[in-house]
């Protein structure tokens, strides 16, 4: 609604002229979306390890791009400090491939911002073509450095050492005339960038007399965006490149090739291997009781609020709300230095029952509550609604205060007590708010979280105790068994995201809006 | 204006409140008393576990190794936080806290502020279309391992970087900043905009002032986030012990049940380091790390209570 306001906003743009475009333009611009493809597939693949030119032994990683190559040269000579030391392979052309690198990736940032520049008037087109152009001369000697480097690579090598320092080509033998996939990709890359920005040059109309370096808003809005996307695309897209792991026989370290190729092997897995399929048993029995209970205690800061809104002295009103908030803002390891404090073998209740025992006279008390596994779901529930109640009611506190005075004036002319009112009046106002929330935690069942149930987790526990997401932790990154683990979270996410489509839709049919 | 209306409302509520407070009956009576009792043992609940932490790490050590101190502390002294400073471990995941802290929630609030206004502006190049690529990302995600193997793939392990650079982008608080911007009048912009002032001059002379209270709010959200982080610290940085976060710090001091004191010592010099571990049992260093970490916290709780009910509102309303 508020947005509409804004709109106006558009009437200030100077309206475009209608120009009718020549056939160069037209052939310019279908040019220019096939150079602007090449830039983006160069700059990704400055990132992906299987895209490296820069691999030109067998000795550099393969999980190492090429963007890490040329930052740093330690990354390179990792795996060759033995190799360099007894000079099986002259060093010179290691620090060539790192210089090479670096060229490389300025040469790519040069090439990508000049790209910008291709989404303005003509004149900044122009420039912006001469720009890549020189971008594109910078990265092709770089490419001709890394040849260079090759060159030198097969040269020094000592001749009984060739199966340790030269590429192996697709058959697996040592190959001094092999250059990495890679390399070739980039060198087609290059070629198509140069050869397009010169003949896009040729072809952008010459720029009008007095026309500036200008552009037209919505691409100026668009490249202001532009790093956000790129972040949000790396974080939070970029990662499904990774389910493919759920498909391969993959430890970490190595790298995929296609023999270890496996289809769903490792989705069958889960119900075939009966120790797996136990396993998941139980932690999805944790994890649907704990998501569950939660569920079940939802109401709680709902009545929490309508109760505290019961009390009249504002001041106590206040401390009770201030306080009651403390524990949301702490994070779970201190929840958990907080539950040491109270409930360890010399925390509060031992000590402050033993303060009223004599320990010459009686056996002092000296439980250790934090290592039994006994009621573990309603423990974590109790830390829960410890943690979150205050911070949760805060919603409907507000929820509260605006609900119409009228309603309550009119409820008490009619009699209505303070329950009446609170069950008539205060309640179902609050049912709205209740319920979105309520949708929002049934489409999170699955996601539970796994730091709470990480820290307090120990030897005792652990089945009581694990959650799906600790669960994975647990599989992937302490056992590293990286393809089960990834398959579990693929599961989980496709579980989660028809869950959130499904509560979304019951909202739309009862409330008749989404929440999402 | 909503704020307004909302505080009037509450008056209102107040001025109700002292009219029906003449009559009370027994039972009214009853259910205050029970009422109060049991917020009062709740709040209580809440600040009486902090206190006690704080007690047992201002009395004489050998008091509290006695389990002598529940209630009230008895020969205060504050040698156990001198002595904790010297801990070279504590200092360092301090140093890396405070640090990724500040970088981390300056470049958040930078982003969030400005991607939050380019989003509101509708003539920008497939402006749904991206609004809702950055959305998505908020209901969506690839899991735990993925996103690991995809940071590692990235160079972002055992790297200060993997605290700033993937908190960079925050969905959530992009459509907070968005919400607010949407609420300031579109003709102040307007004005600006017939005066040929560059989106990025409306933004820096016109939004970002204007849009403080916001970007307070989800600064300080941040801030709160980064230094409770726990997570990327301990998955992303195992491997290095000098990147160890406050909370993975105190998590690791958590789970040494025994040694403690020498483990704490060894990383000193000589001479404090025998001190260190005769003064002072795993309990109180534990405690005295717990409070060193809450500390900060309760220290801007102050400016959380001030913004966090706006905050929230302002997302309940986002639709």
């Amino acid at each position: 609604m508020a947005s509409k306001s804004l709109s106006g906003t558009g009437e200030y743009i100077p309206k475009k002229r209608e120009v009718v475009k020549t056939p160069a333009e037209k052939v310019s611009d279908i040019l220019y979306w096939i150079l602007r493809s090449a830039i983006v597939i160069n700059v990704v693949a400055l990132f992906f390890p299987s895209f490296n030119p820069a691999r030109l032994s067998e000795g550099i990683n393969k999980n190492l791009s090429l963007f890490s190559c040329g930052v740093s040269y330690d990354s390179i000579v990792v795996n060759l400090k033995r190799a360099l030391k007894q000079e099986w392979v002259s060093e010179d052309a290691f620090a060539l491939i790192f210089y090479a690198s670096l060229i490389i990736i300025i040469a790519v940032i040069i090439i990508a911002a000049s790209g910008c520049l291709s989404l303005g008037s003509h004149k900044m087109k122009k420039v912006g073509l001469a720009v890549t152009l020189g971008g594109g001369v910078i990265e092709a000697v770089g490419l001709a450095a890394l040849f260079q480097a090759h060159t030198e690579i097969v040269e020094t090598t000592l001749p009984n050492k060739v199966d340790k320092i030269l590429l192996l080509n697709a058959e697996g033998v040592a190959d001094p005339d092999y250059l990495p996939p890679a390399f070739i990709l980039f060198i087609v890359l290059i070629s198509v960038i140069i050869l397009l920005s010169i003949v896009n040059f040729f072809l952008v109309p010459r720029s009008m007399m007095g026309e500036g370096f200008s552009m037209e808003p919505k691409f100026q809005l668009f490249l202001m965006m532009l790093p956000v996307i790129a972040l949000a695309f790396v974080f939070s897209y970029l990662p499904l490149y990774g389910w493919r792991y759920a498909f391969f026989d993959y430890k970490s370290g190595e790298t995929l090739s296609m023999d270890k190729f496996v289809g769903f092997d490792h989705f069958t897995e889960l119900f075939r291997i009966p120790a797996t399929r136990r396993d998941i048993l139980t932690v999805l029995k944790n994890t649907l009781a704990m998501s569950g209970l939660g569920i079940a205690t939802s109401w709680i800061p709902m009545v929490f609020a309508i109760f505290l809104s019961e009390i009249r002295n504002a001041r106590f009103k206040r401390i009770v709300q201030t306080f009651t908030t403390i524990p949301n803002f702490i994070s779970w390891v201190l929840v958990y230095a907080i539950a040491i404090a109270i409930f360890n073998t010399d925390g509060f209740i031992n000590t402050f029952i033993n303060s009223f025992r004599d320990p010459a006279v009686d056996t002092l008390a000296s439980e250790n509550y934090l290592m039994s596994n006994s009621h573990m779901w309603l423990k974590m529930l109790a830390w829960g609604i410890w943690k979150g109640t205050g911070w949760s009611a805060i919603i409907y506190i507000a929820a509260i205060s605006g609900i119409d005075q009228g309603l309550y004036e009119a409820a008490t002319v009619d009699g209505a007590g303070r329950f009446a009112k609170m069950w008539y009046i205060t309640i179902p106002e609050l049912i709205p708010t209740f319920c979105v929330l309520l949708l929002m935690s049934i489409a999170n069942i699955l996601s539970n979280g796994m730091e709470q149930y990480l820290v307090f987790s120990n030897a005792k526990n652990s089945a009581q105790i694990q959650v799906l997401d600790l669960y994975v932790y647990n599989l992937g990154i302490g056992s590293g068994l990286i393809p089960l683990s990834t398959v579990i979270g693929m599961v989980k996410s496709v579980i989660s995201v028809i869950l959130l489509f499904a509560a979304n839709s019951v909202s739309k049919l009862i409330r008749g809006e989404s929440i999402v | 204006m909503e704020k307004l209306t909302l505080k009037k409302k509450g008056e209102n509520a107040g001025l109700t409140d002292s009219t029906t407070h003449i009559k009370q009956t027994p039972s009214d009576i009853v259910f205050n008393v029970i009422n109060y009792l049991f917020f009062g043992v709740f709040t209580l609940s809440c600040i009486f576990p902090f206190y006690y932490i704080f007690i047992n790490t201002i009395s004489d050590n050998e008091l509290v190794k006695s389990g002598a101190i529940t209630l009230i502390p008895r020969g205060i002294t504050i040698s156990n936080y001198i002595s904790m400073f010297k801990v070279n471990d504590l200092w360092n995941s301090v140093v890396v806290t405070v640090g990724r802290t500040l970088i981390g929630t300056c470049l958040m609030v930078f982003v969030s502020g400005l991607a939050g206004y380019l989003v509101t502006k509708e003539e920008m190049w497939h402006r749904k279309f991206w609004y809702r690529f950055l959305v998505i990302t908020m209901y969506f995600n690839a899991g735990l391992i993925p996103w690991y193997l995809n940071m590692s793939m990235l160079g972002l392990t055992n790297n200060f970087m993997a605290y700033i650079i993937p908190g960079i982008v925050s969905p959530y608080n992009i459509i907070l900043v968005k919400t607010y911007v949407e609420s300031i009048p579109g003709e102040i912009e307007e004005s600006a905009f017939m005066d040929g002032a560059s989106y990025w001059t409306i933004f820096r002379k016109i939004i970002w002032p204007l849009s403080k209270p916001i970007l307070a709010t989800i600064a300080i959200f941040g801030a709160v986030g980064h230094w409770n982080s726990f997570q990327d610290s301990l998955i992303l940085n195992s491997n290095s012990p000098e990147l160890f976060t406050l909370q993975h710090r105190l998590y690791i001091y958590l789970n040494q049940s025994s040694n403690l004191g020498a483990i704490v010592a060894s990383g000193t010099s000589s001479t404090d380091s025998a001190a260190i571990a005769g003064a002072m049992n795993t309990k109180i260093i534990q405690y005295t790390i717990s409070m060193v970490t809450i500390i900060p916290i309760l220290c801007v709780y102050p400016w959380l209570m001030k913004y966090f009910e706006k905050g929230l509102m302002l997302g309940a309303v986002k639709g």
